[in-house]
């Protein structure tokens, strides 16, 4: 009789799409939801952070799956349903998400086709979740942890006989948003669970997903954050003519992005920027390593916990009752009004693009021979041959690269870029042109360069803004 | 009729935001002609060369630029496109949201008449330079204003809720089986629009459960018993089709199997809807000029509800697509719920309505939708509507309003018959 009045509760409100329901098993005290056969039950723990309920959400969603929310305590467990319906912006997706903790966890484990792990990017407290939901996982599970950093292998080593069903599932925030998706294996044993499970991203979780191997940082946050490292570095060589804002205002929107590079560190956060950064300098050994030294004015900012706009501090702060913006200045070691940067190129640019005349627009910077427009075009350059390298190393696809910058970072994505520029041959010139030997001997590599697809499957057009 | 061809054409992603993008619409128009003449190997040299012949003319579709973009003289307005088009005779032509049927009709009438031989019909609208109060005032000025829309917010979808009421009403129908209907509706239409690589909500997330429950934070109430999930969207985009004679068909496309307009409605209802609804008591259609605009077409076309494979239709809400269905003769008026519920109108029915995702998946920039519908329909006749396409399908037809169903405008494109 218990078990009919839980029916009744679940019941309610559905509509003719559930033909069947099977109840899975019964515990007393913990409300638990009714599975159609096809639905997958998903654990998410640390589902009170910003990716463990956004993620709940895409499951919960695209991937109609029920969802466990599981949280440090109830009060942020529910608090963590209602914005991930937020995130959505879908109330009918909660009648999918359950919020609970770690004191059920037995039983959610138990029940879960999938355990999504979030918790802190710490290797012990992620290793101590593992040790307390490997007794309860079911043989078929899929584990997955939503690491940005970590080694999936070392990880994986925890588990027993699941080390096979072990992945890195890591999306960019917000999710619902930017679509990437990094599925990381860590051993050839993976191959045919990885292709199941890519499948299942791809089609039932709406992800642009791209295959990537266990390297430092994968393949997005590889990419950008090199770009971002070389910011930070032209901004300290160039404290004299400003620093940070003079930089932004080289790479700004109108160079094929939503935020410049530094303002883009800023939201992330400064502190997460530099543990991205400082993980990448001390495992990767190869010759862009410097692209990844924390500048000593990022560790101090850091250090007086300025983590950008999560704290309204960092490279960047706005003074909200005097409508004022303000900028470290690295030189001065303080903050000081912005200033409003007024280039010839970029100012062309912007008002070439604003009419839709791209190929004007590009012509013009690659003719601009000012420092501003120099330091652009070796950015874009640099930005173009590291994202081709690493794609061809991290990811099965060199193409990939455009996934991950387009549906991750929201950047222009290298291959497009090159389309921008006039095509490979002219993108070539220009490396060998404006680079130095670390950048030409990689486009110079006959077999390498005829790996470089012609085309991009994106537009370049709708990444470039016509504004600073 | 002499035939009319359709060459092909292009549409824009409906997804962007060209103010966020900080472009003009001079770069949304560039970007979009460009596309379509790209997509039929039309350089700016032919353009130019078709000019000295006095063959080529633009037809421009477009609402009301005057409010969003401050800006009026639209035909003339593609010389800061592009320098070919100096001297082509070019002009803007309004009905509501029934804009780019009209420059279509003009079009035609210019190539039937063999005054030109190829015409370029480009619709647009850029709706993001203000926010959705702000445009729906704007749009308010398709109904009779003075009377319908001054001093009220979101004038349109109040109107729609009414036909909902009046429908109900009408044919007497069990309201909670309408609403769910209503609700099917938009489910269809956000469905679809997941296989259309250009549609607005593409990757958006919506449910059955979803669109049925309405009045939450979600799917807040927009107009009487209308929701969020009832209406189509705020959408910048612009869409282009290129039309042209026999004659140019054949001497310049003589390889390739193009489809032609077989025929056309245009009725014009009484614009003030309430006395739509009094003309209408005693027809057993409560929308008779936009039934009578259907029928128009297919006399014209000889053709018959039988033998069109699939639809596009104007559900600017989803209460004018529910009454779109009868009109088009797929049921008999008062039935409608029947071919939603049966899974007739689903894109694996047997009449299938708006695969491309319509105004509700797929968008609705008001000025570019009858065209958008047009390069919808000829990509179903031609096999090239990739993900949302039709099986087989021979001929086809769309239904675009302006205003509270005032402006009536329906085409059928088809195979030519071998």
């Amino acid at each position: 009789m218990r078990q009919r009045k839980h029916l009744n509760s679940f019941i309610r409100n559905t509509d003719d799409s559930r033909d069947s329901y099977t109840l899975i098993d019964f515990i007393e005290g913990i409300p638990l939801p009714f599975q159609t056969h096809n639905q997958k039950v998903v654990t998410v723990l640390g589902a009170n952070g910003t990716m463990g309920r956004n993620v709940s959400a895409i499951f919960a969603s695209f991937g109609e799956c029920i969802v466990f929310m599981v949280c440090r305590d109830m009060e942020k467990a529910n608090e963590a349903k209602e914005l991930a319906i937020q995130s959505i912006r879908c109330e009918s997706i909660g009648k999918n998400l359950f919020p609970g903790t770690y004191e059920n966890l037995d039983s959610y484990i138990k029940r879960s086709n999938i355990v999504f792990e979030s918790v802190s990017e710490d290797f012990q407290i992620k290793k101590n979740v593992y040790q307390k939901i490997k007794p309860f996982l079911k043989d078929d599970a899929i584990i997955a942890t939503g690491t940005s950093g970590l080694s999936i292998k070392e990880l994986s080593e925890i588990f027993d006989k699941h080390k096979n069903r072990f992945f890195g599932i890591h999306m960019f925030n917000p999710p619902y948003n930017l679509t990437l998706c990094e599925l990381v294996t860590h051993s050839d044993e993976q191959r045919e669970t990885a292709i199941q499970l890519k499948d299942y991203l791809q089609t039932k979780l709406n992800r642009t997903v791209v295959e990537v191997k266990d390297e430092p940082s994968f393949l997005g946050n590889r990419i950008g954050f090199f770009f971002i490292g070389e910011a930070m570095k032209l901004a300290e060589k160039y404290q004299d003519q400003g620093g940070i804002d003079y930089i932004d205002s080289i790479l700004g929107c109108f160079t094929g992005r939503n935020m410049s590079p530094l303002v883009t560190a800023d939201f992330v956060g400064l502190d997460v920027t530099k543990s991205i950064v400082d993980y990448i300098y001390e495992n990767v050994l190869d010759e862009y390593r410097d692209s990844f030294a924390a500048p000593d004015y990022l560790n101090q900012l850091v250090m007086e916990n300025k983590l950008g706009r999560k704290v309204n501090k960092g490279f960047y702060f706005k003074d909200r009752d005097r409508q004022l913006n303000f900028v470290y200045d690295i030189k001065q070691n303080n903050y000081r009004l912005m200033n409003n940067y007024q280039f010839y190129f970029a100012n062309e640019m912007i008002k070439l693009f604003k009419n839709g005349q791209y190929e004007k627009g590009i012509n013009l910077l690659i003719d601009d021979e000012s420092q501003e427009a120099t330091l652009c075009k070796k950015m874009l350059l640099s930005y173009i041959v590291y994202s081709l390298k690493i794609s061809s190393e991290v990811s099965t696809d060199i193409a990939s690269c455009d996934d991950a910058m387009a549906t991750g970072f929201s950047w222009i994505p290298p291959i497009a870029l090159i389309e921008l520029l006039g095509g490979k041959e002219k993108t070539k010139y220009l490396i060998n042109k404006y680079l130095d030997a670390r950048y030409q001997h990689i486009i110079n590599d006959k077999d390498f360069y005829k790996c470089i697809p012609e085309h991009s499957k994106y537009d370049f057009r709708p990444f470039l803004k016509a504004k600073y | 009729m002499e035939k009319v061809y359709i060459l092909g054409g292009a549409q824009t992603d409906f997804q962007r935001n060209w103010s966020k993008e900080g472009k003009s619409v001079i770069a949304m128009l560039r970007e979009n002609i460009f596309d379509a003449m790209k997509d039929i190997n039309l350089t700016r040299e032919d353009i130019i060369q078709l000019n000295k012949d006095n063959k080529i003319a633009i037809f421009v579709g477009n609402f009301i630029a005057e409010n969003y973009l401050d800006q009026g003289h639209l035909g003339a307005l593609l010389t800061e496109v592009d320098s070919c088009f100096y001297g082509v005779p070019s002009a803007r032509y309004e009905a509501a949201c029934a804009s780019g049927s009209v420059a279509i009709d003009a079009a035609c009438s210019k190539i039937r008449d063999h005054t030109y031989d190829i015409a370029l019909v480009i619709g647009f609208e850029m709706m993001k330079t203000v926010n959705s109060k702000v445009g729906g005032s704007f749009l308010g000025k398709a109904a009779f204003y003075e009377l319908e829309a001054k001093d009220i917010d979101f004038p349109f979808p109040k109107l729609f809720a009414r036909l909902a009421d009046e429908t109900i009403k009408k044919y007497n129908l069990d309201e909670e089986r309408y609403m769910k209907a209503l609700s099917r509706i938009s489910y269809i239409n956000y469905s679809n629009a997941k296989r259309n690589p250009q549609a607005q909500t593409r990757g958006w997330y919506m449910d059955k459960k979803q669109t049925l429950t309405r009045n939450t934070g979600t799917n807040p109430i927009i107009g009487g018993r209308l929701a969020l999930t009832d209406c189509s969207q705020v959408t910048d985009g612009a869409a282009t089709i290129v039309l042209c004679s026999k004659d140019y068909k054949e001497k310049y496309y003589q390889n390739t199997k193009k489809p032609i307009i077989k025929g056309f409605g245009h009725r014009v209802a009484p614009m003030i809807f309430g006395e739509k609804m009094k003309e209408s008591k005693d027809n057993e259609y409560i929308l008779p000029w936009t039934r009578q605009a259907c029928m128009d077409a297919y006399q014209r076309a000889s053709l018959t509800v039988e033998d069109i494979d699939v639809f596009e239709t104007h559900d600017c809400f989803t209460s004018s697509e529910y009454a779109a269905i009868s009109c088009f003769g797929i049921t008999d008026p008062g039935k409608e719920y029947e071919a939603i519920e049966n899974g007739t109108i689903a894109i694996d029915g047997n009449k299938p309505i708006n695969p491309s995702g319509g105004l509700i998946g797929c968008g609705h920039p008001v000025g570019a939708s009858g065209v958008r519908m047009m390069l919808d329909i000829y990509k179903q006749v031609t096999d090239t509507a990739g993900r949302y396409q039709i099986k087989d399908a021979r001929n086809a037809m769309m239904l675009n309003i302006g205003g509270s169903a005032t402006t009536n405008y329906v085409f059928i494109v088809g195979k030519e018959e071998s």
